[in-house]
């Protein structure tokens, strides 16, 4: 494959995957509504029809059958309005619209690993055919076999199109010779201008499904008729838009007296009208389109114009060359050669080029920024499929999904927000509406999705009304898997905090859905991998609250800088919460930890950097160097460093592979950063750095 | 062009066969010094030579990796030859890039000596099991000394 039909691959399923995720929308929409709007009929009509075609030109056969069977059904919902399909149906056709979603989701996810696309599509085409002849009903179960791509009332008909007398106006098409595959291009171009009218009739009809029209086309030309030359006229760029037309031309069968073959009506155009030959190309549809396109049309032409997508890796460079002129500008501006000159203009231009070097850093990093709503929304199709297998009812409330998140961390939460939806359906809310009642709530059950700023993090909360986290079978199942000291009292935080270690799962039974013992311990890596953390509240009988701390960005970060013996490291300043200088009578020791130090009622472990990193250098004296009391999750302690040298806005840069080879990581080094005199410090992870002290002691 | 020049020599059958495999059989070296041996490294590797960086401590990694140093922006780890192959470290000294596997780290050596066209089958193979495993090869150089031929692929991942 060359590159450019690679590139026609990834738009393809781009474009796919984001119309699968819109037809969810509506879909679930639709569901709690029970019914369909005269508009989600069209959209889910036009996503289909997209769908069909263009997994007909990357022929992908099966993709196409379903996305057809669904757009006959959907044609036939249009026309006749959502009252032809009776109450009773309903859920039916529900559950096949989404097993549909479904199987397309798993089919692409297959185009994109290069697997070969499945088959068996029988079970499935055959519920939407049967769906289909009882929403019919007795009337015309024929119908269900009758192809929508041509669209009319009249496909069956076998006559030449230009012999219906109410189709008087046609375009005739050349495609290119030896193009190959011309039924194809044809369906494609039909599919074209279908956005601009959709009353027409093709000759030869049923293109797609029948190759052998190949020939005729290629030898007599594909015949377009519409109703009036003003519907052709606006269906013009559509043909133009398709590929490979060699020409085309307007035929007017007024001028012959209804020609009883597509070849007469070739020779039309002599005599016809002063139809245009090829016209000049209206490309990006300058010329008005027709005075009544379908309204759905026109929705994606208007999301076209104002986004547009970028590769994350140009947005990746563009952020590397962003930071390299953040620490480039500090270099210059704060020049050691510039030290004691009176440069007021200098300075006046330096503090300019300051605040546009942050508006440049403000915009691209806001280019990276993706509001969560997509992954939210996602979870709504989770709780939807849930409450059917469990038999639990329950309703989803999303709060703040517009909230923005650097889109490296939005992938790393997906997976995360996605399993503790899944444990609150399944061990969260109660079994039965009955125990929700005699507990006093609402029979149906309430999961809480939040998403806020604040400051430098996002905090994503799950929240569910549920029976909440029976402490004491938490700690007696902890006790058995060994993961706890029965001897010892632990306080409820503590407990919780035995539900994320690995290995852990109070489910007795393993379901479907969760009970494996696998999640909230996937969950607290998966959200550490993005820097962020995983708390866990929760009240017996209330509900459970989990909490997702997430910095908004990891690229660019505020930190404190720090120096042990000649060395210089960065605190991230979100794990700092202050600085303090201790004597030595306040320093309390303890014969198997060293040493600890008391603020506020409690005592926190002091961990010496120079004694974790084997320095040779720094301070020893505790009296001479500074204490920075650090938190990171649910670690507080003490980090002992010879002197506190300033805040600094840092570009994180990830240590040379080579480096991370030997480990370091584990050791509480996650990066460096290159000061504004062209030093380097090494950024610290708090949570890290203690697990190593503890492990050296 | 090279395949034209090949078209070319063998219509015109001018040139002696032996030249041509023995020009592609033999590759440059970059010999540099550290404790007064001469280490021979593939000049393909080498990205470039320079001196006088402040190198930033790393804690917590092997010994012989000294820390790293900021090119223009691009951390690079520096590896001490000296202490690599278990001398004793020395202070004056120069950094080789090399770009090994898409490593780029720096050789802290004692100094540079000049490039050199090494045939390949005067290449030999170490007499002796070396303890490192870092040497693949010895020549001897025309002047008489011997060329020890450095592993970098070994010495990153041995």
């Amino acid at each position: 494959m060359g590159s450019g039909n690679d590139s026609i691959l990834d738009m393809y399923l781009y474009e796919t995957n984001t119309l699968l995720e819109q037809l969810d929308g509506i879909l679930l929409a639709a569901e709690q509504a029970d019914t369909f709007s005269q508009d989600s009929v069209n959209e889910i009509f036009r996503i289909m029809h997209t769908i069909k075609g263009s997994s007909a030109m990357m022929e992908f056969p099966s993709l196409m059958t379903v996305a057809h069977r669904i757009e006959d059904l959907f044609f036939i919902i249009r026309e006749k309005g959502i009252d032809v399909v009776p109450e009773t149906l309903r859920p039916e056709l529900f559950d096949m619209l989404f097993q549909a979603v479904d199987f397309f989701r798993g089919e692409i996810e297959k185009v994109e690993n290069g697997q070969p696309l499945s088959d068996s599509i029988d079970s499935i085409v055959d519920k939407i055919n049967s769906l289909i002849d009882k929403i019919q009903g007795g009337g015309a179960p024929a119908a269900a076999e009758k192809p929508a791509s041509g669209g009319g009332e009249a496909p069956e008909s076998a006559a030449p199109a230009a012999a219906d007398p109410s189709y008087p106006f046609g375009i005739q098409v050349f495609f290119d010779e030896g193009s190959g595959m011309e039924n194809l291009r044809a369906f494609m171009l039909l599919n074209g201008v279908k956005d601009y009218c959709a009353d027409y009739l093709s000759v030869p009809e049923n293109v797609e499904n029948d190759p052998t029209t190949s020939e005729i086309i290629a030898d007599q030309g594909f015949f377009v008729w519409f109703h009036t030359a003003q519907e052709r006229d606006s269906a013009i760029p559509a043909v133009h838009a398709a590929g490979s037309v060699s020409s085309f031309q307007s035929v007017d069968a007024k001028a012959e007296e209804a020609p009883a073959q597509p070849a007469a009506a070739a020779e039309a155009p002599a005599a016809g009208a002063p139809a245009p030959a090829p016209a000049p190309a209206p490309a990006g549809g300058a010329p008005a389109p027709a005075p009544t396109p379908a309204p759905a049309a026109k929705q994606p032409a208007a999301a076209k114009e104002s986004l547009i997508s970028v590769s994350l890796t140009k947005l990746d460079q563009l952020m590397a060359v962003v930071s390299e002129i953040v620490i480039t500008e500090s270099m210059v501006t704060a020049s050691p050669d510039l030290k004691g000159l009176r440069l007021d203009n200098f300075n006046k231009s330096a503090r300019e080029l300051r605040k546009l070097t942050d508006d440049l850093q403000d915009v691209s990093m806001s280019l990276r920024m993706v509001p969560v709503s997509s992954t939210f929304q996602k979870m709504n199709r989770i709780v939807r499929d849930m409450s059917k297998k469990l038999n639990k009812r329950a309703k989803l409330t999303l709060i703040g999904e517009n909230t923005e998140v650097d889109k490296t961390i939005v992938d790393g939460i997906s997976d995360p927000i996605m399993h503790i939806v899944r444990n609150s359906m399944d061990h969260g809310l109660e079994e039965t509406e009955a125990e929700r009642i005699a507990a006093g709530k609402d029979p149906v059950g309430e999961i809480i999705l939040s998403a806020r700023h604040t400051g430098s993090e996002v905090i994503i909360e799950i929240k569910d009304d549920g029976k909440g986290a029976d402490c004491q079978a938490v700690l007696n199942k902890a006790i058995r898997q060994g993961l706890a000291d029965p001897d010892q009292e632990y306080s409820q935080k503590e407990i919780l905090n035995f539900l994320m270690m690995p290995g852990f799962s109070t489910n007795t039974e393993v379901t479907e859905f969760s009970g494996r013992g696998v999640g909230m311990d996937v969950v607290k890596k998966n959200v550490g991998e993005v820097g962020g953390t995983v708390t866990i509240t929760s009240e017996w009988g209330k509900g459970m609250t989990t909490t997702l701390k997430i910095p908004l960005t990891m690229a660019i970060m505020d930190g404190m800088e720090v120096s042990v013996g000649g060395s210089i490291f960065t605190i991230p300043i979100n794990n700092i919460r202050s600085s303090v200088k201790v004597s030595d009578a306040e320093v309390i020791h303890d014969p198997a930890r060293g040493e600890m130090v008391k603020f506020l009622d409690s005592f926190y472990p002091i961990i010496r950097a120079k004694d974790v990193f084997q320095m040779e250098q720094g301070c020893d004296n505790i009296e001479e160097g500074i204490l920075m009391w650090v938190e990171a999750g649910e670690r507080s302690y003490c980090l002992f460093v010879d002197e506190l040298m300033g805040e600094q806005q840092i570009v994180v840069k990830p240590m040379p592979a080579y480096v991370n080879s030997f480990n370091i990581k584990n050791y509480g080094i996650t990066g460096c950063s290159i000061l504004g005199d062209g030093s380097i410090s090494i950024i610290l992870d708090i949570a890290n750095l203690y697990n190593a002290a503890q492990d050296a002691f | 062009m090279s395949e034209e020049n090949v078209l070319f020599a063998k219509q015109s059958d001018t040139p002696p066969a032996e030249e041509i495999p023995a020009e592609s059989q033999s590759d440059k070296y970059l010999i540099c010094v550290s404790d007064s041996l001469l280490y021979g490294i593939d000049a393909e590797q080498v990205v470039e030579i320079i001196t006088d960086h402040t190198i930033t401590y790393l804690p917590r990694v092997p010994h012989y990796v000294r820390g790293i140093i900021n090119l223009r922006g691009q951390l690079i780890p520096i590896i001490d030859m000296r202490l690599r192959l278990g001398k004793m470290p020395e202070d004056e000294h120069c950094i080789m890039v090399v770009n090994v596997e898409n490593n780029v780290v720096g050789l802290l050596v004692d100094g540079v000596e000049r490039m050199a066209d090494i045939p390949r089958d005067s290449i030999l193979p170490m007499p002796t099991q070396n303890p490192q495993k870092l040497i693949s090869g010895m020549c001897s150089l025309p002047e008489g000394a011997t060329m020890l031929v450095l592993d970098c692929s070994l010495l990153l991942h041995g």
